[in-house]
């Protein structure tokens, strides 16, 4: 495109060189700029509006805030189970590392099929966007309605958990694996669709194995994100664990010594789990990771 | 030639085993974790009940519309206090960010420091932050904010510190030995490289604060969390429905604006 | 043999196209098609097996019409069409044993395919074959790991898995340097030779195609502008090949 008007040019690369170089940065720029100064005063404008709006009259904002140093140093400095016991307190933890475990498994699962549909060098286009939009409706409803919709419907407990959560799941997933898939290079595949290759072997022989480390990352990171799901929302469902805990210490018996140790257990499955997923994502995943 | 046809028979056999050993593991893993949760895996066949469920139960009717006032004004509340807590603790993680990171930050110390300070603030539970929020600041939207700051601040935070450590090293050296100062190296290298990921990270933690801010306004009573609260509890499902149906517009609608702003923004 | 006849492909665009291109390649040759880059060299290869189809003319290749066959037989034709690329397209994560063995996914059953459950008889054979492109102490690193004369010897071996009757090659030596350059046209030249196979390989270095090719194809904007021996194409006739292209390529 751009080297059509230099084309009597081409005999002095040094002299048509710079010139191209000059002038494409800057005229992208200028746009990428506009946008980024749009986006930046669009926040700043409806923070500055917002905020006032949201000071409660009826707090006294000094006094609520020594309150909450207080209690933060009660949760950080005095942790201790008063409520229960250390051991209830680990079981709900490994409950919840386990339904963690099973909405990723599951999900990872279902999705891989899914995200074949979705994936642009391998599905037409009609079905990529029908998956597309059903995985975006699924990802637009927050994971705790899904959870309380299911609680109804299957009743409470551990089942409308697993099945509110891994919904969540799918979607996300189908959407990252998707943009995994894509990134095959096409002419790969069709080298060796034209040897002979069907479908089903070519999946398991080319796709698989060229994204299984970006799958893997993609889905500890989904791990992560569940577990902050399971202890966000499985006390809704009914399914206890240490979500459970953590709300009747909390919102039942307002005991920050105890939160403080239900926080410390969690930190302390969380933090190993955020290095490893680190470790993994600057290994094989290169851009930026959501 | 023999051996190393007995060489690639061990080769997929291994090849096979250590693929098995990972279905076994999993397959272990997933009865385990099934037994500790009492989940029962029959449950998957009623999937379909929950949609089932929604599609008859959820549909707004005529009775409904009544109720777009109050829910138009609670999704408006919502979207902005979202947006207002991604934009302080953007500012905030920003500066946060600067000092921590390996590459721009005085010091190692202060870098673990800040790593782990980011890290706290992400992993105390949301529910942990809104019930300690709602017990000093009681049930406004001020409390809803300071809950989706102080997630965002942790999350930003770490973000931001490595994208600036994806910042080639060299590009901040040459503007060093030219004779820059601190700031001005941070100005003139630093923040025009990382602009298009940091404008990114902040959509797509609004995007992620609309989600949360449901949960969090169940828990502390405000926005749009509040109102579908009301109405489920009280069994007024036409509205309910309502609700989600304004959540999943307003959630893909900042989805699509913000592709539409990353597509303009991308170098 | 292969005969291709008034081939003629036009793009969307309108601009690179291939305009009634006739010409025959017999087995047991090289035929080298030669041209400045955008002169239709890649439509014309990947139109023989239809990776791209054409707008009109035929392609006969045992005795069928390659481009009046319906999916099946399409199938069935392509695998016995080896092709290999400029940028190899093969399997970096799995090792040069498995990608050789990917040229005889399709005479297996699908679940043996997905399931990678190779007889004895065909490890043997893709061992053969690895030894024959002179990587047997590399059968079992992963592609990834090999250089890039390594990777397109990888890609021979896995055509010559496919048994194949042809071997179509775009531009196979671009991207490598001139040693691996030397041993990967020997190997082509010596398939031809040896086993009788119809080799037709584009290049653009002229030097190159006067050495190893039986046969030339000169190919300029769309059209054959030199058909004959090699031996035959005179500085004349390759000027005439490259005639304007610098103005011409885009």
């Amino acid at each position: 495109m751009i080297s059509k008007p230099e084309r009597g040019l081409e005999m002095t690369p040094e002299a048509s060189q710079p010139m191209t170089k000059f002038k494409l940065p800057l005229r992208l720029k200028d746009k990428r700029r506009r946008t980024v100064y749009l986006v930046m005063a669009i926040l700043v404008f409806t923070t500055v509006l917002t905020i006032p709006t949201i000071i409660p009259k009826g707090v006294n904002l000094a006094v609520a805030t020594s309150g909450l140093l207080d209690n933060l140093r009660i949760m950080m400095l005095q942790p201790a189970p008063s409520n229960t016991t250390m051991e209830s307190l680990m079981v709900a933890l490994f409950q919840s590392i386990a339904l963690a475990f099973l909405t990723t498994l599951v999900g990872a699962v279902i999705a891989f099929f899914i995200a074949l549909m979705a994936a642009r060098n391998l599905a037409p286009t009609w079905l990529i966007n029908i998956v597309q939009t059903v995985m975006a409706l699924i990802r637009a409803i927050p994971t705790i309605l899904w959870v309380l919709i299911y609680s109804v419907a299957l009743g409470l407990g551990a089942n409308a958990a697993v099945i509110g959560l891994t919904f969540h799941s799918v979607a996300y997933l189908v959407k990252v694996y998707a943009d995994s898939i894509d990134e095959i290079s096409g002419d790969t595949l069709s080298a060796l669709r034209a040897m002979g290759v069907g479908f089903w072997p070519l999946v398991s022989q080319v796709i698989f194995p060229t994204i299984a480390s970006s799958l893997l990352s993609w889905t500890f990171i989904r791990f992560e994100i569940n577990f902050a799901n399971a202890v966000a929302v499985g006390a809704a469902a009914g399914a206890g664990g240490i979500s459970y805990q953590l709300f009747m210490a909390s919102g039942f018996y307002f005991d920050f010594h105890e939160v403080g140790m239900i926080v410390y257990l969690i930190l302390a499955f969380t933090i190993p789990l955020e290095i490893i997923s680190y470790k993994l994502r600057s290994r094989y995943i290169k851009r930026a990771t959501k | 030639m023999k051996n190393q046809v007995m060489d690639s028979s061990k080769f997929f056999m291994r090849k096979r085993l250590n693929l098995s050993i990972v279905i076994g593991l999993m397959i272990v893993l997933y009865v385990g974790a099934s037994l500790i949760l009492n989940f029962n895996s029959a449950a998957f066949l009623y999937v379909d009940r929950g949609i089932i469920w929604l599609a008859k139960n959820f549909v707004p009717n005529s009775h409904s519309i009544q109720y777009w006032g109050i829910i138009l004004q609670a999704l408006l509340r919502t979207l902005i206090v979202s947006v207002a807590a991604t934009t302080v603790a953007g500012v905030l993680a920003l500066g946060l960010a600067l000092a921590g990171a390996k590459t721009t930050g005085p010091s190692q110390t202060l870098s673990w420091l800040i790593r782990g300070f980011a890290s706290i603030m992400r992993n105390i539970p949301i529910v942990g932050w809104a019930m300690l929020l709602l017990f000093s600041f009681k049930q406004n939207d001020f409390t809803g904010f300071l809950a989706l700051l102080f997630l965002s601040i942790g999350f930003l935070t770490r973000a931001f510190m490595e994208t600036i450590e994806a910042v080639d090293v060299e590009k901040i050296q040459a503007l060093e030995v030219t004779g820059a100062n601190y700031l001005q190296v941070i100005s003139q290298a630093v923040i025009p490289e990382i602009t298009t990921p940091l404008v990114s990270w902040l959509l797509y933690m609004i995007e992620n604060n609309l989600r949360d801010a449901t949960l969090v306004g169940l828990l502390t009573g405000t926005g749009i969390g509040f109102v579908f609260d009301l109405y489920f509890k009280s069994l007024r499902y036409g509205p309910a429905g309502l609700v989600v149906l304004a959540i999943i517009v307003l959630v893909i609608g900042v989805e699509l604006v913000s592709n539409q702003v990353e597509r303009r923004i991308a170098i | 043999m292969l005969e291709v006849k008034q081939l003629t492909k036009t793009y969307d665009g309108g601009k690179r196209s291939l305009q009634d291109v006739s010409f025959t390649a017999q087995p047991g040759e090289v035929t080298v098609i030669i041209g400045p880059s955008g002169a239709g060299k890649t439509t014309l290869l990947r139109s023989i097996n239809q990776l791209i189809t054409d707008d009109s003319g035929q392609i006969r290749f045992d005795d069928q019409d390659i481009c009046a066959l319906n999916k099946r037989d399409l199938k069935h034709i392509r695998s016995k069409i080896g092709m290999i690329f400029q940028n190899y397209n093969l399997i970096e994560s799995l090792t040069t044993i498995e990608n050789v063995l990917h040229g005889g996914l399709a005479r297996k059953s699908t679940i043996a395919g997905v399931l990678s459950l190779y007889t004895k008889q065909e490890k043997e054979e893709a061992l053969q074959l690895i030894d024959e492109v002179g990587l047997k102490d590399f059968a079992f690193q992963y592609c990834s790991d090999l250089s890039g004369g390594q990777k397109q010897r990888v890609g021979i071996a896995r055509s010559l898995m496919q048994h194949p009757e042809m071997i179509l090659c775009d531009e196979p030596i671009a991207s490598l340097d001139p040693k691996s350059t030397i041993i990967v046209m020997d190997i082509l030249k010596k398939l031809a030779k040896k086993r009788g196979m119809l080799v037709l390989i584009n290049l653009h270095q002229v030097d190159i195609a006067k050495e190893y090719a039986d046969h030339i194809i000169g190919l300029n904007d769309g059209h054959i502008v030199f058909d004959g021996p090699a031996d035959q194409a005179s500085s004349q006739d390759i000027e005439r090949i490259y005639r304007d292209s610098a103005f011409v390529t885009s």
